[in-house]
């Protein structure tokens, strides 16, 4: 049993880690909490239900799609309102997130009614994995190995092309980027682009296992704040490892303490982890 | 200045008159997390409207033949909607709008019961009456209110008829129904209702029951992988649950992953009752099992009901479900209570409603009658079993569509 | 100097006199509902607006102020004024106890902290059968009594009780920001290092901003449980309570005594408004509304609403130099 609780407690935390990798590209390299993070990912989950209802494409080849979608989104946000409040003072890029997640939330309950609805079958759906005893489901661990691959790619295009060099630039110091030839615009457009589709193949990920409604997003919104935070900010890989911690205290405590505390049990890691590392598990 | 006041006062009292609409508020929450189930009652609600409103002499309701009340001289009914959004802050400030910028005369809600408890304070205050159709916290009724009434069985009533219907399925199946494991949300409906069973359950350890597993999951969950787990750890034979549509699914789909196996799910009014759930799940939601106020393999027996459905699928999409036919019939009980009290005076309103016996053939106990504490006295549920994606009545004997199954089957052998 | 307190008394005459002058119940309502999360918001100004430390776990604080009163009048019969002031002291004895550890962290680092910190107090209630857990608790209708802080036959009383205790929030922000405390409170904000180059014990100073902060806003707390006559840990510890306190300072103008009541007189009845015209349909119209317009304020008014007020009285020079 233990087992199978620290695999499921991965397999949750990995998903968890891709979320939080989106949200600790833009508020590493602009400073910027998106509150609307979480709705981005509720968009893709939608892409994949609607083309899942209307024209049958399975959740997998759907994919490109809805991560282009939350990519296009992300351009849009930042085009239209991350940009004028980027360099305001105080919280006010907070409240024009805030705003824009509450429309786009009441956006898609207006379209698509606030019905939970399910992506019903998938090549994988149903289909599971028996390892001696432990019991693993496979559209669970898609989103696992899907998410910890989209991770891998994200940190190697910020580490190896030249895009990704300029973006680490932007982020040490914005006039310093620019002084050396850095659209910085650009590069935050892109930003929120990659940050987009780190949401839009986690939100294809999990509409196989997770209801689709127009308040999915919520609560992993939430959480990837805390991991975020866990893991440092505008750090990829502690994002990874936060997301995974998390996951693991959840499905641990949960079990052994009781399920009502798991979450409430992610916060307190991070209040404990942050008395040793004040700036995150892999801050500088 | 004061005559002119006096004028104008009754100015505004004749054109309401010669309007002859009587406003009733009805609170649900249409937006928020609870929106889903909120807007199909709304869609309820206005099915009772148009029935009572209009002329429909093909359902034989007592407003169903005549355009509006028939002892107001025909006054027209119009539910007036306020969004709670699950907030009971909101509640309260809706309600009191209601009654004193809208001029309603009743008011009926709120589906959550922790939004209904201080609205209903609110009516309580200002001596109106409120009717709630499916709040089913058990503590409702227990607060002494004289303006209160309830239509839907409370959370303890369900309880007690899980315990029966198990009792039924092991002397007449065979079942051997023992180990019963409770899982539920933690909020006011879900703790609620597990706290009616560790009450009720000492009524039965004498059959044999006992609680082999309590296990709470947070309110807005993002998975419930590991409250899977230890629900299979527990081996039940019966699980109770006081799930939500989202959450319920997600166990549906986690018990298949993880093969849990056990005799019976029986689930309070909540996720189950849902027509989203054979929806959502297709051959999955078969074998599972709740107390529901109606079912559409009930419409081939209840005529009436099923024309009611007509209305309410034409504007919904999906067939009506337990929750919302008690909201629907909260707004004719007290469109009807208004009729028989020939007047719009709360006092009035109230004797008719703690007096009278109200017809619903829309429900299989086939009326409404309130107690002291504001009760329905008559319990209109029928427990009812998914099997081959149709809710079917499988008890009490009396309304039986099909036989009860007491086993899951292999989750790949469906 | 002389010129910003006489448009705050003129605020504060209108704002007493207008619910006398419409008598409607659902003004008297909002007039409340705007008091109440006007003075939350200057209480949060204190901590968030003049020291710079973010908190998004305010709500932890109402709830602990809703909690204790509630507590002590359901088992006791204790008045909710006794409540009132045992709320505010218990609440300024739990920040000063989870502001130490969290105060070590920086920025967002803090932020994230105060929300997880709200959170799991949250979580403690929610399962703490001793004040009924989530079931809430119905608070028992006594007869109108000034002493036992309930009233049914008008709002007037409670919105008086708010008005004070706004009047009390108010003016614990301008003792602040005109004193010593204020000076060093936006010396910490504007830089960590340079405050305590300068000598100011910076984990002092903000752990009393947090005090008085979470002290005030606990009363507000035993007012709104008083009012609403119910409360549960999701409606007092929930994370919406403590948004809403930080979008509408940020809204009216962020670290000003003007910011709460600006930001607070536009979003509680715009809100209240657009649910009670729109709500009713069922489609989350009223919610679109009101997001799409935070968006619109902020992209168009970064220094919040505030911030016009200021700009089109220092038109020219100035004005160059604050967009610049």
């Amino acid at each position: 049993m233990f087992l199978q609780v620290i695999l499921t407690g991965a397999l949750i935390g990995s998903v968890y880690s891709l979320v939080a990798v989106g949200l600790t590209l833009v508020w590493g390299l602009m400073d910027i909490i998106n509150f609307a993070h979480g709705d981005m990912m509720m968009i893709s989950m939608y892409t994949v239900f609607w083309l899942y209802t209307l024209l049958k494409f399975d959740p997998f080849v759907s994919l490109p799609i809805s991560a282009g979608i939350t990519a296009l989104l992300g351009v849009l946000i930042y085009k239209f309102v991350i940009k004028r409040v980027v360099n305001a003072p105080g919280l006010m890029a907070l409240l024009a997130t805030f705003g824009l997640s509450l429309f786009i939330r009441n956006f898609a309950q207006f379209l698509w009614s606030p019905n939970y609805r399910f992506v019903g079958e998938s090549i994988l759906s149903g289909k599971r994995i028996f390892l001696a005893d432990l019991i693993i489901g496979l559209p669970q661990l898609a989103a696992a190995l899907g998410s910890i691959v989209m991770t891998f790619l994200i940190a190697l295009f910020i580490k190896k092309t030249k895009t990704g060099k300029a973006i680490q630039a932007t982020a040490q110091g914005r006039d310093i980027a620019e002084l050396m030839g850095v659209n910085t615009e650009k590069i935050y457009a892109i930003t929120f682009a990659l940050s987009g589709i780190c949401v839009g193949v986690a939100g294809t990920l999990l509409s196989g296992i997770f209801p689709v409604y127009p308040e999915a997003g919520a609560m992993y919104g939430l959480l990837a704040f805390v991991i975020v935070a866990l893991g440092g900010f505008g750090n990829i890989w502690g994002a990874f490892y936060a997301g995974i911690l998390i996951g693991l205290t959840e499905a641990l405590g949960g079990f052994y303490l009781g399920t009502q505390f798991k979450y409430a049990l992610a916060f307190l890691i991070y209040l404990l982890v942050l008395q040793f590392r004040p700036k995150g598990l892999f801050g500088w | 200045m004061k005559k002119l006041l006096v004028v104008l006062t009754i100015l505004l009292s004749l054109t309401v008159l010669a309007q002859e609409v009587i406003k009733i508020g009805a609170i649900f929450p249409l937006t928020g997390p609870a929106a889903a189930t909120g807007v199909k009652i709304k869609y309820a609600v206005e099915v009772a409207q148009e029935i009572i409103n209009g002329e429909h002499p093909e359902i034989e309701l007592l407003l169903g033949k005549s355009a509006g009340l028939p002892n107001l001289k025909g006054a027209k009914v119009q539910f007036v909607f306020a969004d709670h959004q699950a907030n009971p802050e909101l509640a309260m400030a809706e309600a009191e709008r209601l009654i004193r910028n809208e001029g309603v005369v009743a008011l009926i809600g709120c589906y959550h019961s922790s939004a209904t408890k201080p609205a209903s304070q609110v009516a309580e205050k200002y001596g109106i009456p409120f009717i709630a159709g499916s709040s089913s916290s058990a503590a409702l009724t227990e607060r002494g209110l004289q303006w209160f009434f309830r239509i839907a069985p409370h959370d303890g009533m369900e309880t007690v008829f899980f315990f029966e219907y198990l009792k039924y399925l092991n002397q007449k199946y065979n079942a051997n129904i023992k180990r019963v494991a409770v899982v539920y949300i933690d909020n006011e409906y879900g703790v609620h209702a597990a706290q009616m069973v560790k009450e009720k359950i000492k009524d039965y350890q004498a059959d044999g029951f006992t609680i082999v597993a309590d296990v709470k999951y947070p309110a807005s969950a993002t998975n419930v992988d590991i409250e899977v787990q230890k629900v299979k750890g527990a081996k039940p034979d019966a699980i109770f649950h006081a799930s939500y549509i989202g959450d319920m699914t997600m166990f549906v789909k986690k018990y298949k992953e993880f093969n849990v196996l056990p005799k019976v799910v029986l689930s309070y009014c909540g996720g189950y009752q849902d027509p989203q759930f054979v929806i959502n799940l297709g051959k999955d939601a078969d074998y599972f099992a709740g107390p529901n106020a109606t079912t559409s393999a009930l419409f081939k027996k209840m005529p009436i009901l099923a024309k009611i459905n007509e209305m309410y699928k034409a504007k919904s999409g999906v067939d009506i479900d337990g929750p919302t036919l008690e909201d629907f019939a909260s707004a004719i009980v007290i469109a009807e209570a208004i009729n028989l009290a020939g007047s719009t005076e709360p006092q009035k309103i109230l004797n008719v409603l703690k007096t009278g016996t109200f017809m619903a053939p829309y429900f299989v106990s086939g009326r409404i009658k309130f107690g002291p504490d504001g009760q329905n006295i008559y319990s209109a549920s029928v427990m009812t079993q998914i099997l081959n994606g149709v809710y079917e009545a499988v008890w009490p004997e009396q309304y039986q569509t099909k036989e009860p199954v007491p086993q899951f089957p292999e989750w790949n052998k469906r | 100097m002389a010129m910003k307190n006489r448009l705050l008394y003129v605020i504060s005459v209108v704002a007493l006199v207008l619910p006398f002058i419409f008598r409607n119940v659902n003004f008297q309502h909002i007039m409340i509902m705007l008091l109440i999360f006007a003075g939350l918001g200057e209480s949060w100004n204190i901590i968030t607006g003049f020291a710079g430390q973010t908190s998004f776990g305010h709500a932890a604080f109402f709830g602990i102020g809703a909690y204790t009163s509630t507590i002590l009048f359901y088992k006791f019969g204790i008045s909710p004024w006794v409540g009132m002031l045992l709320g505010a002291l218990f609440a300024a004895v739990v920040s000063a106890i989870v502001s130490y550890p969290c105060f070590r962290l920086k920025g967002h680092y803090f932020a994230v902290a105060t929300l997880a910190v709200a959170e799991i107090i949250k979580q403690l209630f929610v399962s703490w059968d001793y004040v009924e857990g989530a079931t809430g608790i119905s608070i028992p209708v006594k007869p109108d009594s000034f002493w036992m802080m309930q009233f049914h036959r008008s709002k007037i009383p409670y919105f008086l009780i708010a008005y004070v205790l706004f009047i009390v929030s108010v003016v614990i922000a301008v003792l602040i920001e005109r004193n010593k405390m204020g000076y060093y409170l936006k010396a910490i904000r504007e830089s960590h290092e340079a405050a305590e180059a300068l000598g100011i014990n910076t984990t002092r100073y903000k752990l009393y901003a947090m005090i008085v902060s979470s002290a005030v806003t606990a009363m507000f707390g035993t007012l709104y449980a008083q009012y609403i006559l119910y409360i549960d840990p999701f409606m007092v510890f929930g994370l919406d309570i403590s948004m809403k306190i930080v979008l509408l300072t940020v809204l009216g103008g962020l670290g000003t005594v003007y910011g709460p009541i600006i930001g607070s007189a536009i979003l509680i009845p715009l809100s209240e408004y657009t649910r009670a015209f729109l709500g009713g349909t069922g489609k989350g119209i009223d919610l679109m509304i009101y997001g799409a317009l935070i968006v619109i304020v902020a992209c168009f008014e970064p220094r919040g609403v505030f911030g016009l007020f200021q700009r089109s009285k220092k038109r020219g020079a100035q004005y160059a130099k604050t967009t610049a």
